[in-house]
């Protein structure tokens, strides 16, 4: 494999490979601010120039330019060479480069950075992006010099409304262009551009139109500094306050990688973001998932009910334990949910075994909207794997319906919240002993006996198979609200009253059993510049 | 030694001399509020005792793996609070050396004054108490109302009395105030003579000597393996200041001496931490005539050093600056260091370990009179009940360095 | 400082060292645990080292690695004004089995400084006359300074231990060595023999 050598470290490339993109996955950073992986190159930020050796023998290709000599206090001619930008400069075998070990590419990167700052705002405290700003960490990385400009700095438009999702202050702008970018390549929708010139440049809106494809929080999620700020998350939280868990979207059956970021003290998810995964969702996510979270905190059910009346997790155990005794095995069914994970539904197969239930259906959120770029029509994370731990023997919730209407279903344990159909829901008022296990409040809860508050993807360790088969591992990130507990934990309770034993005892051991027969995720390392 | 109160049945009690047991503290006025000693007597003897401490435990240690390594600053303030700005300036000592910086000649003359200044006060502080609880009121009220004075001056430099939090890693929190010489020197002199009288009302006393002479004796093999430091292990003849054996700051290049005792009792301690203040006030001396009015008093590095708040509100630079190090915290190097400066009651160190982050991964204080608090088991066995009051007076157990 | 100690040790305890450094000019050697006492008394006795002082000994915790926590010590020689800071790796993962030989033998500083690592991180050091907690109270669990214990946590407050027959109801037991007058310990409730709950009982004058 050809290689180069980056300030004394030897890095191979494959070729067409350019010298950031070659280092970046070897995992040497080279400041950047407009260069994305997953973008094409711009090379307008400057931020990236290295220094690349002539080949032994040629002299190197200098410049004339003028250098200020502060002893006595005028300008004198000086020779530099000429910097590459390392975004734009491919490649080659055996090349040299310097990068932290230049001094004119120190000295290059800390002008780039303090024209940057010439005329950015005093914003720090009221900004979104403080925490995870470009703009600080490369301040202290590579300028850490005191503002010299005396002058007014230039004032732009500040919370210029781009659209439902987006707020643009063109003060804090940059214009490296990676919106631009993400509007045009990857939701194919170029509606962003940029307009004047100079210091007076900005990013703008196509005219008539608003910034309102599928994709628009990724133009927030790449923005280097706070320029892009998103509607939901603006002014709600401050980053550093924040942690995070690795999680997998559970917006639909893509599966995307993603980051939970959630307040530990307040135990409240405040934003998804992506998590690089090459194999699932690159660098992205689409904004119906990014925007997932809020179905954590929204429409809950989080505490036990009996006949809708909230009663404690105790009591409604018990009702519901009364309620399956002694079911006939033949006219038992059991709804698996494609929205939860393969531990929720593995337990309740489980349980279902255990009680002697034939009838086993499935059930999940109704079709969405898909694109060919991210989103897919199946609005279920786990449809593939509610089918692999089945064993493909679920039947589908209409055959539930006829089943009911055949008088065949007499006692009914579902999972989950929603049904595929809307229009199905009435089917459910024939069940007299029907237990639910639900996240949130819709048909299922509405309609049960006996309601016992299940946790959301985000309190639990959970497993999700995507559309594509591959398992995925998703992260608690906060502790399970209310009165709620993970679905298998119910079912383990409710197992012990009716003296049932399950075949697992621990989570790790239902994990195990629930492994279904898919190619397990290999989500690859976050890349050291946390694009 | 096994908790006395388990093994005294065991012990054989002969009637009619039985011992007794009783218990000092811990809210006691000669136990200076932080310590217990429960001791078993036979008669007015000490056969056997055991030195509880830990009632002024806060957790110190603990609290400093949650902040920023400058946020560790109150922490040691409160840990010996009469002489906090000895800790703060280990504490910044120990995390420039992990940084591998130097501050500049200002600061580090800056940092001797205050530092000896600490010192005397310390100082006053415990040869004032041994007095008072023999009952010499007079000299405690004189030694306070200097020690005053020198808070006074620490206030004038820093805006707090005791709780200082003056130290930054990498400098001072502000320079020196213009009137700064002249202040320190008016309230050394005055010091000085008010020395020279505690001395003539006290050292021709036959109460106060008697009760202090040939009392609370240790050798120096003990105080050594103890791990005594400061002015109780010079008083038993061990000539060990931290300032001589490994200067740091400019103490290589003052002039002082290292007064030690020969006796190794409560006199000599007494005596040893007078003559150390006569020292403090001739390094402070020196240091005065050799500090510049004029000059840095920080390092030039914004990765260390916070900027001025004018620029933290006019320009972005500043507001950055100043951002990255009030909320990651400076970085200290990974790694682990061990740093250790004369404070008042001996050798303050600090051990150090960083992973590199803004916040320190373990900060532990070697506090000097925990060491000397252990040994006072041995310094009060065998002696009369009434010696325990001088003889623990006399070792400066400071309970908030001692329990952390 | 002089890199010569770590010669020393290396040269007298080949398979003893299992790392040095001399970071920031701090020399340092890393222990096996088992030789942990011997090269201390060598490094006390030997005169080339002549490490009279132990300054100060504590515990680091490194939750993710394993063996788990650092017993560190500092040693220094007031004659020869040299320092060495010697380390032992102990410890499994959850922290159950904690130990390492006692240098209280050597150096009397070595009896409070392992009572506070003791107390603070539980290392529990082998032929310690006095294993107690130094700066916490007897009835507090867990060891604060370890890193899974929650800087939060908070202990209830302690019940008055249980004095039955005494009217006014004391703040500690006789289990900590006070013994309301002679009359009491002359019965006998120190014993040791009985159990914690029991000992607790004080027979007043009254019941006599």
């Amino acid at each position: 494999m050809p290689s180069f050598k980056l300030d004394d470290k030897e890095i191979a490339f494959e070729p067409g490979d350019t010298i950031i993109r070659a280092a970046h996955r070897a995992g040497v950073d080279v400041p950047h601010y407009c260069w994305h992986p997953g973008l094409s190159v711009a090379a307008n930020c400057r931020m990236c120039l290295v220094e690349v050796m002539p080949p032994p023998g040629r002299p190197a290709m200098m410049l004339d330019v003028l250098a200020w000599d502060d002893l006595h206090q005028t300008y004198v001619p000086q020779k530099k060479p000429k910097l590459q930008p390392a975004c734009q400069q491919a490649a080659a075998d055996g090349m040299v480069i310097k990068s932290q070990t230049s001094e004119h590419a120190v000295k290059a990167r800390s002008a780039v950075q303090e024209l940057l700052l010439l005329n950015h705002p005093v914003d720090c405290p009221i900004c979104d992006q403080a925490g995870e700003c470009r703009l600080q960490d490369y301040w202290l990385e590579h300028q850490a010099s005191k503002k010299r400009m005396k002058d007014e700095p230039v004032h732009k438009p500040k919370g210029v409304v781009f659209g439902p999702t987006i707020v643009y202050d063109a003060e804090r702008c940059i214009m490296c262009t990676r919106c631009v970018r993400v509007s045009a390549e990857l939701a194919k929708d170029p509606v962003l551009s940029m307009r004047e010139r100079g210091n007076l440049n900005e990013i703008t809106v196509a005219p008539g139109r608003q910034l309102d494809h599928a994709y628009t929080l990724m133009t927030e999620y790449v923005c280097p500094v706070g320029a892009l700020t998103s509607s939901d998350f603006r002014f709600k939280a401050r980053v550093w306050f924040l942690r995070s868990a690795r999680s997998t979207c559970v917006g639909c059956a893509t599966g995307c990688s993603s980051f939970t970021d959630f307040d530990p003290r307040s135990q409240k998810v405040y934003r998804y973001r992506p998590r690089e995964n090459a194999a699932v969702n690159k660098y992205w996510m689409c904004d119906d998932g990014m925007l997932d979270y809020q179905r954590i905190h929204q429409g809950r059910v989080l505490e036990a009910r009996i006949k809708g009346e909230g009663v404690s997790d105790g009591v409604a155990l018990e009702k519901a334990a009364e309620l399956l005794k002694g079911a006939a095995p033949q006219k038992t069914a059991v709804v698996l949910s494609a929205e939860h994970s393969n531990e929720d539904n593995q337990a309740l197969l489980d349980f279902a075994k255990a009680l002697g239930a034939l009838q086993i259906y499935y059930t999940g959120r109704p079709q969405g909207q898909g694109d060919d770029i991210l989103r897919s029509a199946d609005k279920n994370p786990n449809t593939a794997g509610v089918l692999a731990v089945s064993g493909g023997k679920a039947k589908p919730f209409t055959d539930l319906v006829g089943a009911i209407k055949d008088g065949k279903v007499s006692v009914l344990v579902a999972l989950g919240s929603a049904i595929g159909n809307p229009n199905d829901a009435g089917a459910l008022k024939d069940v007299k002993a029907f237990v639910a296990l639900s996240t949130h409040d819709g048909p299922i809860a509405d309609h049960a006996a006996v309601v016992l508050p299940a946790s959301s993807w985000a309190e639990a360790d959970g497993t999700f198979v995507n559309r594509t088969g591959l398992r995925q591992e998703s992260d608690r990130a906060i502790n399970p609200q209310g009165q709620s507990r993970p679905a298998y934990r119910w079912v383990q309770e409710l197992a012990k009253l009716l003296s049932l034993s399950l075949p697992w005892k621990k989570v790790s051991e239902l994990r195990a059993a629930s492994a279904a027969e898919a190619p397990a995720a290999t989500p690859s390392a976050p890349p050291p510049g946390g694009e | 030694m096994e908790p006395l109160d388990q093994e005294l049945d065991a012990a054989e009690l002969e009637l009619p001399t039985e011992p007794m047991l009783l218990n000092v503290g811990p809210a006691h006025p000669a136990m200076h509020g932080t310590v217990r000693i429960v001791m078993e007597l036979s008669g007015e003897i000490i056969e056997r005792c055991d030195v509880q401490v830990g009632y002024l435990h806060r957790g110190f240690e603990k609290m400093c793996e949650r902040g920023t390594w400058t946020q560790v600053f109150p922490y040691v303030d409160r840990c010996n609070y009469v002489s906090p700005m000895l800790n703060n300036v280990g504490f910044a000592l120990a995390g420039e050396k992990m940084l591998g910086i130097t501050v500049p000649e200002r600061c580090q003359w800056y940092r001797m004054i205050l530092g000896e200044m600490a010192r005397i006060s310390d100082h006053l502080t415990c040869d004032g108490a041994m007095a008072m609880e023999l009952g010499a009121f007079t000299p405690f009220l004189w030694m306070i109302k200097c020690r005053e004075m020198v808070w006074e001056v620490m206030e004038e430099e820093t805006g707090a009395r005791m709780t200082h939090s003056f130290g930054r890693i990498g400098g001072m929190a502000a320079p020196p105030t213009d009137g700064f010489k002249d202040h320190v020197r008016a309230v050394v002199k005055h010091i000085m003579q008010v020395l020279d009288e505690v001395e003539r009302l006290l050292l021709g006393n036959r109460i106060f000597l008697d009760r202090l002479e040939n009392v609370g004796v240790i050798s120096a093999e003990d105080a050594i393996s103890l791990g005594w430091t400061g002015p109780c292990l010079r008083a038993a003849g061990v000539p060990y200041d931290v300032r001589k054996a490994h200067p740091y700051l400019k103490y290589g290049e003052v002039e002082f001496d290292v007064p030690v005792g020969s006796t190794s009792d409560s006199f000599d301690r007494f005596m040893v931490r007078i003559a150390e203040m006569r020292q403090s006030a001739r390094i402070i001396e020196q240091c005065l005539e050799r500090m510049p009015n004029k000059g840095p008093v920080n390092v030039d590095d914004p990765r260390i050093i916070l900027p001025p708040k004018e620029e933290v509100y006019s320009t972005i630079e500043g507001t950055i600056q100043h951002f990255k190090i009030v909320m990651e915290g400076l970085k200290l190097p990974a790694g682990e260091v061990y740093s250790y400066t004369e404070a008042g009651n001996g050798e303050l160190g600090f051990y150090l370990v960083s992973d590199g982050s803004g916040t320190p991964f373990r900060v532990r204080i070697r506090p000097p009179c925990f060491l000397v608090t252990a040994g006072l088991e041995r310094v009060i066995t065998g002696q009369m009940m009434a010696d325990v009051v001088p003889s623990f007076g006399s070792l400066n157990m400071i309970g908030g360095e001692c329990d952390r | 400082m002089s890199k010569a100690l770590i010669e020393l040790v290396k040269k007298n305890f080949p398979s003893a060292v299992l790392e040095t450094h001399s970071q920031l000019g701090d020399d340092t050697v890393v222990l096996a645990p088992g030789s942990w006492k011997q090269v201390a008394a060598f490094l006390l006795d030997n005169p080339q080292s002549d490490m009279n002082m132990l300054t100060d000994l504590t515990a680091v915790d490194f939750p993710d690695r394993d063996p788990r926590f650092e017993v560190v010590a500092h040693l220094y020689s007031l004659n020869r004004g040299h320092r060495l800071r010697i380390k032992a790796r102990i410890g499994d993962r959850d922290g159950e089995t904690v130990e390492l030989d006692s240098l209280s033998e050597l150096w009397g500083s070595a009896n409070w400084l392992e009572r506070e690592c003791f107390d603070m991180f539980g290392v529990k050091f082998l032929g310690h006359p006095d294993l107690r907690r130094i700066l916490l109270y007897p009835e507090f669990e867990g060891h604060p300074l370890r890193k899974d214990y929650p800087a939060e946590k908070i202990q209830p407050l302690l019940e008055y231990r249980d004095l039955p027959n005494i009217n006014k109801v004391a703040p500690f037991g006789p289990d900590e060595g006070m013994s309301f007058g002679r009359q009491t310990h002359k019965l006998g409730i120190y014993s040791d023999d009985e159990e914690q709950g029991s000992r607790n009982k004080i027979i007043t004058p009254a019941d006599n």
